[in-house]
């Protein structure tokens, strides 16, 4: 009766109890019997439970993230900032470690006999990208500066820093262009 | 005609309008049609089922009118689920900005469903869960790692020389230290929307965690402040900041974990 | 309830996880915690742990970068001054510490996407890359400061050049 009651078949049972009928009373014990198989349980140790959980968690997927995050001043100029560090600073190591190795090569006068040689158009390109960089990681270095000492520190603050940044950089870039 | 009906006829259209329709009301549903147009809005929204878990998530699109829709985000996901797809799943409590449940990813930005209005245009909304969080289904996020780590800050008051008479007093200017960091409901947007926590979320406590850090050192009646200072000298829990700004830009109770960050590291540089 | 439907239920259910897995063990199950993964060190109720208290990761290391940084502009703008001039000690200082600024940079590009404890060969094989370069990046702009124009003059020279 136990079994029964759980899973709610008490009603019936009692409903086709009044009923004569053979079909209905041998339906019911297929039926009953079926339900003791359905309420079988497990026996877990409670450790199971966070082993079910973390196989359920290793299914889980991660979420999309820099690809679907609106694209903000914020932290695109904090990329712009590493990207800008990165290439300059392969620049000097690059530079640095063929003058060791190859200092005939890749001396002062080199360099320069070099730098001579090219066309007009790439002398401005490559004064371009030179001073893009420069300029924007300096510039982006003193707004950082200038957060670490406790000022600008709202979300106003890094804004307008932020473009002023964008607006030093521009001008500044121009200029050593030309220069 | 129901009670009901009659009562909302009775009623002046602008007040009908303004009715919030998100849930199945018999009012709505047997008052005459409302005379405004249709203006419908298609919301695309991410999906995964852990009963599925070999297919990969995907964002699934909806289509409902805003006219028959409160203005809120989140008034837009209960009408779904209640009218289009029951198995659309999203944690919800408050509906006002105070509990923090539905925190996740609308239009590129992490915000709160139930304080981020819906443009009233054509143009199809976005909504991802918290970005890179394992996701228990749809747009609920696992924020297990999150808990952990507020815990580890030990985010009580702790001081070994309580008042020997009442309570801890406090003067007006101590309180007013504690504006803006109190208010933190941790709801996770900030911590999500920050670039370092997505690549070391394991190791970095993230600003939300940091913020509240700061709350109980800056707090005048903890006398633990050194030693809440002492655990975050390594390289990982705290100085993985790089002062990005996306916690401070995205918080959707306009507080600033940038800020809170910022005056731990002078204060463990001045120590 | 007989003895042969504990073992029907039982032993799909070890079959199927085991399926699963890949690695479950019948009888222990140990899910190993993989830095960043969905697998978390101790229960919901544990908190994080800390690692080691160090102020030379800490607060020394973030007030050095700083305090490097801020010395860098004032530096840079002397070394164009002087440059040419024949006592290149502003030269040499501003090379070096280029290369340690340059260097704490590239080591935080490690400690944030390539950190040992999430790449256990990799990582620490980049540091020591990184460490070594340094060095020798170090050795190079020492001999062209000393040996060549410096790093300065010859800026000054290729952009007129």
């Amino acid at each position: 009766m136990l079994a029964t009651r759980a899973v709610g078949l008490g009603p019936s049972l009692r409903q086709t109890a009044f009923k004569p009928a053979r079909a209905q009373a041998l339906k019911n014990i297929v039926r009953t019997n079926f339900a003791k198989r359905m309420i079988q349980t497990e026996r877990l140790k409670p450790e199971d439970a966070v082993n079910i959980l973390n196989s359920q968690r290793l299914k889980r997927p991660s979420s999309p993230h820099f690809t679907i995050y609106q694209p903000q001043l914020t932290w695109i100029g904090s990329i712009f900032n590493r990207v800008t560090g990165v290439a300059l600073s392969v620049l000097l190591y690059g530079f640095s470690l063929a003058y060791l190795f190859a200092p005939s090569t890749f001396d002062s006068e080199h360099v320069i006999e070099f730098v001579k040689g090219l066309p007009d158009a790439a002398k401005y390109a490559g004064k371009f990208v030179l001073a893009l960089p420069f300029t924007f990681h300096g510039f982006n270095g003193l707004r950082h500066l200038a957060w670490d000492s406790g000022r600008f520190l709202t979300v106003k603050g890094a804004y307008s820093t932020g473009y002023a940044v964008i607006g030093a950089t521009a001008l500044s870039t121009i200029y050593f262009t030309v220069v | 005609m129901s009670v009901l009906a009659q009562a909302a006829r009775r009623l002046p259209r602008s007040c009908l309008s303004d009715a919030r329709t998100f849930t199945t009301s018999v009012t709505r549903f047997q008052a005459e049609p409302l005379q405004k147009p249709v203006l419908n809005k298609e919301f695309k929204i991410y999906r995964w089922n852990p009963d599925e878990p070999s297919s990969k998530p995907t964002l699934q699109s909806y289509t409902i009118d805003l006219n028959q829709t409160g203005p809120m985000i989140l008034d837009a996901l209960i009408k779904i689920k209640n009218e289009i797809d029951p198995t659309l799943t999203f944690r919800r409590s408050c509906r006002e900005g105070i509990c923090g449940s539905c925190a996740m990813n609308i239009n590129g930005q992490n915000t709160l469903a139930c304080l981020c209005r819906i443009e009233r245009d054509t143009k199809d909304t976005k909504i991802y869960p918290l970005p890179h969080m394992y996701i228990v289904k749809d747009l609920v996020p696992d924020l297990t790692q999150f808990y952990k780590q507020y815990k580890s800050i030990q985010p009580y008051l702790q001081n070994d020389n309580p008042p020997e008479k009442g309570e801890f007093l406090q003067s007006q200017e101590d309180r007013r230290k504690l504006d803006g960091l109190y208010e933190c409901i941790l709801c996770a947007c900030c911590s999500t929307s920050c670039p370092s926590y997505w690549w070391n979320q394991d190791e970095y406590l993230g600003p939300a965690t940091l913020m509240q850090a700061y709350r109980w050192i800056a707090d005048s009646r903890d006398s633990y402040g050194a030693k809440r200072k002492e655990l975050l000298q390594n390289e990982m829990s705290m100085y993985r900041c790089h002062t990005i700004f996306n916690c401070a830009r995205t918080c959707p109770k306009g507080l600033n974990p940038a800020a809170a960050i910022a005056k731990i590291k002078l204060e463990l540089a001045a120590d | 309830m007989s003895s042969s439907l504990i073992l029907r239920s039982t032993i799909p259910k070890s079959l199927a996880s085991r399926s699963i897995l890949g690695v479950r063990q019948a009888g222990s199950v140990s899910y190993k915690y993989v830095p960043g993964g969905p697998i978390y060190k101790g229960t919901a109720n544990d908190p994080t742990p800390f690692p080691p208290s160090s102020r030379t990761h800490g607060s020394y290391h973030w007030a050095f970068e700083r305090l490097l940084a801020a010395g860098l502009v004032p530096m840079t703008a002397a070394a164009f001054v002087t440059s040419g001039s024949p006592y290149p000690i502003i030269d040499g200082l501003l090379g070096i510490s280029l290369i340690i600024h340059s260097h704490i940079g590239f080591d935080a590009l490690l400690v944030d996407y390539v950190h040992p404890r999430k790449f256990p060969i990799m990582g620490p094989t980049l540091t020591w890359t990184l460490r070594a370069t340094t060095v020798a990046v170090m050795v190079g702009v020492y001999q062209f400061n000393t040996n060549d124009i410096g790093l300065t003059e010859l800026i000054a020279k290729v952009w007129t050049a």
